[in-house]
């Protein structure tokens, strides 16, 4: 016999009262009327004497109907052995999860989840099967379905903790399937993890088929204490025509202790240039600046490193630092052009800072092929283009260039040459009457997106008082109309790069756009847009997927590239097929081209996931729940122990023990009844 | 109306048997008429019949009123005046709390206090005095107002009497101090189970206005005596309050508070000048009446 909830034995106490209430029974029974207690309360109180209990079988009763009320609250139950309570026969098929993340390496949960993996291999009989899935932030299938234990067991063997983040729905997922997929009597999947908060966000549409019992194994210690180097900020500046950039990193205590002293390092090529200590407060976190670098080499490999502590991946933070690159354009001005016809557009292209631009002003009939060669984009601004230059400027759209061409009512274009969104037609004329003004923009297009807010910029406080008509061709799409639906700005895919066109000006000769706030925003996009600049990103995350040929220079041949991973592996990258690469390991990728050895390789820095490192933990029973369910849990309930809860539940001795009370105060009643008590 | 001689008999008339008659008003005369006729002189008698001086005749006198004698003797007309009459005002304050309902032998504490109200009133309307009643408990439960034609009123009220609620002194002795604006004659029938100093400060504001208090305090021989045997619980009449009692263990402490209780009432009565008298119901009222009223009128000699 055992109880499910002991303290409520204290409430046996309550067996004094009717001892109590028998003891004092006669004074109570006697009363006496008397005009005042005046007198008879300053008399000390005397009454009290020893007293008979005359009533025992009345006493009895209700005793005993107080005790078993007690005991009902106590919710006894009878405590099964596993072995008894265990039940059910037959083959099992048995999936192994194991968690493989990171955080695993913290301490030695990776040794004895290793060991709770061993042991549930071990459990299975002749006639089981088992399988053994790896996970982090994925799962993949170590070994499928095996009666071989011998195979089992060599499928733990090499492995080690990866530098992923740990999520469990997918791994779940996959068990769910290849439990699924068994003929087998008896389905059980065990999760070996040090099940982490932040590997689980909520349900996430986990559910095994029903009948199948999830086991949960923890190795967390308890210990959540961990300190975590902080992703860094980047802050560019030029000094004396160089570029340097101010690293700000920090700590993050995910401990309930405070760390004095951290040392905090920055390594830059492989060595340390600069050292900090800081204090991180227990739970907080505390940032730390270095002093600027001088940034002149592209992919220079930086590092900020925490101190050590029980889980070294997160006490690292890798980065690439390179100069930032401008974007070149070259702005084609009809010969004779008065000076202010690109006054505007190359003052707002002179305020860019990120990206910078760097435009140069040339003539139509001067634009070279080095201009070219050396440009991501090119504007025409207002020209009549002759077929040679059109023909130059589709090579250089098809082999991934930008071209914006400003058509107001100077601008010809031979019909010859068919990149154009559309040929501009006669001017329309709208100094008499209303101006027009922009209306339909597309803002979901990149050019505008920035535009999309509310009060981000207005484009219709612009007055245009002549634009050229045209037709949009086909597979053009049109991204600005007029308020009387006539194309405004209109983009063509051409090969590898883009045209854009805008039927207007981008001085004050046709409209007044460029004394609008938009106006400089709006030019930023367009170029930016044409000439395809993507922010370069200094750091990626374990999990990630790069392309490798989109951060190296652009080759009109196919090339082999050759990956060299932090571990030292090379990995070739097939150019005609899938040529990404999935991050898996912490540190600085390679990526080499085939044949160019001599050119410098394009490194990207890989970081752990640091939301791994908070290593607060959940409660098992929770993923249980939510993978179980209803069904589940009661078909699991053949399986594994019962707990005292169900146990109890399921004998529901306090029923009985409550309506024995009920019975013993029911007799109560009659004998009290029948002894005018 | 029953008239009964001055015969000593009447004293033992057990107040019990009265009760059970019923008509207050004729249990009250035949009291008195039997107590009358025991007492010689009442003091209330004739004291407003007595000369007061001479004063010279003025034209518009009353030329009865001429001393013809003084007349005689000096030649000159004088006119006698007398003390004016004492048309008094007379009002029984009676405690009808819940606690004046207790009775052992059969006649409560408020029964006999009616009888001895009654009494009271009837003697001095019969010397033409005006009579008053208030009834009270923690208030003022009722109210007749003094006058020559309300005897009867005020028998009516007493009959009608119920005890309730609880008992208070202060609140309404300090109201109805309020209201008596001739000074007159007043008897306070309760059973005081107050402190004695609060008794006093709660009569004190009808006391300083000049009025002549006289204060009977009534118990049962129950209260007085404490004879109860079996131990009980002992219920608060009008609280509710209940203790558990021996009575054997502290009987003897019992009385000692009453009888300091009670010693501390007189002495602080007599301090101030008010007439106390401690009444046993067990006692009849004819005795309890004359030990009063001849000591009342003793001590009137002495003054």
């Amino acid at each position: 016999m055992s109880l499910l909830t002991p303290l409520f034995l204290v409430a046996l106490g309550a067996l004094a009262i009717p001892i109590f209430l028998h003891l004092i029974q006669k004074e109570r029974r006697n009363v006496v009327l008397f005009p005042s207690l005046m007198f008879l309360k300053r008399i000390p109180y005397q009454s009290v004497q020893r007293r008979r209990i005359r009533h025992w079988l009345l006493l009895m009763l209700r005793l005993g109907a107080l005790v078993l009320i007690v005991l009902a609250f106590a919710r006894p139950f009878l405590r099964r052995t596993d072995a008894a309570a265990a039940g059910g026969s037959g083959a099992r098929e048995v999936v192994v999860l194991l968690d493989r993340s990171y955080s695993m390496g913290f301490g030695d949960r990776w040794t004895r989840a290793l060991g709770a993996a061993r042991q549930a291999l071990e459990g299975l009989g002749s006639s089981d099967r088992g399988s053994v899935v790896l996970f982090a932030s994925s799962a993949e299938v170590a070994l499928r379905s095996t009666a071989d234990s011998g195979r089992l067991q060599a499928a733990l063997a090499g492995i080690e903790p990866s530098a992923a983040a740990t999520r469990y729905g997918p791994a779940l997922k996959l068990a769910g399937s290849i439990v699924g997929e068994s003929a087998l009597p008896r389905r059980e999947v065990i999760l070996i993890s040090d099940f982490q908060r932040v590997g689980w966000q909520g349900a996430e549409g986990v559910r095994l088929p029903d009948g199948v019992v999830l086991t949960p194994v923890s190795v967390a210690d308890g210990q959540s204490a961990n300190l975590a180097v902080t992703p860094v900020a980047l802050q560019r500046g030029f000094f004396q025509d160089q570029e340097r950039v101010t690293i700000t990193s920090g700590a993050i205590n995910h401990g309930d202790e405070a760390v004095q002293q951290a040392e905090v390092s920055l390594e830059v090529a492989g060595r340390t240039i600069q050292t900090k200590r800081l204090d991180v407060d227990a739970r907080g976190s505390t940032s730390v600046t270095f002093d600027p670098l001088t940034v002149s080499e592209p992919n220079l490999r930086a590092t900020v490193r925490l101190g050590n502590d029980a889980l070294a991946c997160d006490n690292a933070f890798h980065l690439v630092l390179s100069p930032q690159e401008p974007v070149r354009l070259v702005i084609a001005e009809r010969p004779g052009a008065p000076r202010e016809s690109s006054l505007y557009l190359s003052r707002a292209l002179a305020v860019g800072e990120s990206p910078r631009f760097e435009a140069t002003l040339r003539q139509a009939d001067a634009v070279s092929a080095g201009d070219l060669e050396a440009s991501a984009v090119v504007v025409l601004n207002d020209v009549p283009v002759p077929p040679g230059l059109a023909d130059r400027l589709q090579r250089f759209v098809e082999a991934g260039g930008g071209l914006l061409v400003v058509a107001a009512n100077r601008t010809t274009w031979p019909a010859s040459v068919d990149i154009l969104p559309g040929l501009p037609d006669a001017p329309t004329d709208r100094t008499t009457g209303r101006p027009a003004r922009l209306g339909a923009l597309e803002y979901g297009h990149p050019v505008f997106e920035i535009f999309r807010a509310p009060r981000s910029g207005d484009f219709s406080a612009a007055q245009v008082y002549g634009y050229r008509a045209l037709k949009p061709v086909a597979g053009s799409r049109v991204l600005a109309r007029y308020d009387d639906g006539a194309p405004a700005l209109l983009e063509r895919r051409v090969g590898n790069g883009r045209v854009l066109l805008w039927t207007s000006s981008l001085d004050l000769f046709w409209n007044d756009l460029a004394l609008k706030p938009v106006f400089l925003p709006f030019v930023h996009r367009m170029v930016r847009h044409l000439g395809a600049y993507r922010e370069p990103r200094p750091w990626r995350t374990v999990g990630d997927v790069v392309e490798p040929h989109a951060s190296a220079t652009p080759s009109p041949t196919p090339v082999q590239r050759v990956v060299l991973t932090p571990g030292g592996q090379r990995l070739p990258l097939d150019e005609e097929g899938a040529d990404v690469l999935e991050l898996t390991e912490q540190g600085f990728y390679e990526v080499r081209t085939t044949g160019r050895e001599s050119e410098p390789p394009v490194i990207v820095a890989s970081n752990v996931d640091l939301a791994e490192s908070d290593l607060t933990g959940m409660d098992p029973k929770e993923i249980v729940a939510a993978a179980m369910g209803r069904a589940g849990a009661a078909a699991g309930a053949d399986m594994a122990p019962p707990t005292d809860e169900s146990q109890e539940s399921a004998q529901r001795m306090w029923w009985y023990l409550l309506f024995a009370a009920a019975l013993l105060l029911g007799a109560e009643t009659l004998v009290a009844n029948r002894s005018a008590v | 109306m029953t008239s009964t001689s001055a015969i000593p008999g009447a004293r033992f008339v057990d107040p019990k048997v009265l009760a059970r008659i019923g008509n207050l008003e004729l249990v009250a005369r035949s009291v008195v008429d039997g107590f009358i006729n025991g007492i010689h002189r009442s003091p209330f008698f004739g004291a407003s019949v007595d000369f007061a001086e001479h004063r010279g005749y003025v034209p518009g006198d009353d030329i009865r009123r001429v001393d013809w004698r003084l007349y005689a003797r000096t030649d000159r007309y004088y006119i006698k005046e007398y003390e004016a009459d004492s048309n008094s005002n007379f009002s029984v304050l009676l405690d009808v709390s819940k606690s004046m309902g207790y009775g052992s032998q059969g006649m409560s504490k408020l029964d006999y206090a009616r009888m001895l109200a009654g009494c009271l009133t009837y003697l001095v309307h019969k010397q033409r005095d005006r009579v008053g009643f208030v009834a009270f408990d923690h208030d003022i439960v009722e109210h007749v107002p003094a006058s020559a034609k309300h005897m009867e009123v005020v028998l009516h009220v007493l009959d009608r009497l119920v005890p309730a609620g609880p008992g208070s002194l202060r609140a309404p002795l300090h109201k109805m101090a309020e209201h008596f604006g001739r000074r007159g004659l007043l008897v306070l029938v309760s059973d005081l189970y107050e402190e004695p100093d609060a008794v006093l400060e709660a009569i004190g504001p009808l006391r300083f206005r000049g009025n002549d208090l006289a204060v009977f305090h009534v118990l049962d021989q129950a209260e007085l005596d404490f004879t109860f045997t079996d131990p009980s619980a002992f219920e608060d009449l009008e609280s509710g309050d209940q203790i558990p009692i021996v009575p054997d263990a502290l009987a003897e402490q019992y009385r000692d508070l009453v009888r300091a209780h009670v010693a501390g009432l007189a002495e602080r009565f007599s301090a101030n000048r008010i007439d106390y008298t401690l009444v046993n119901t067990s006692t009849p009222l004819d005795h309890a009446l004359f030990s009063y009223l001849s000591t009342r009128e003793r001590l009137g000699r002495v003054r």
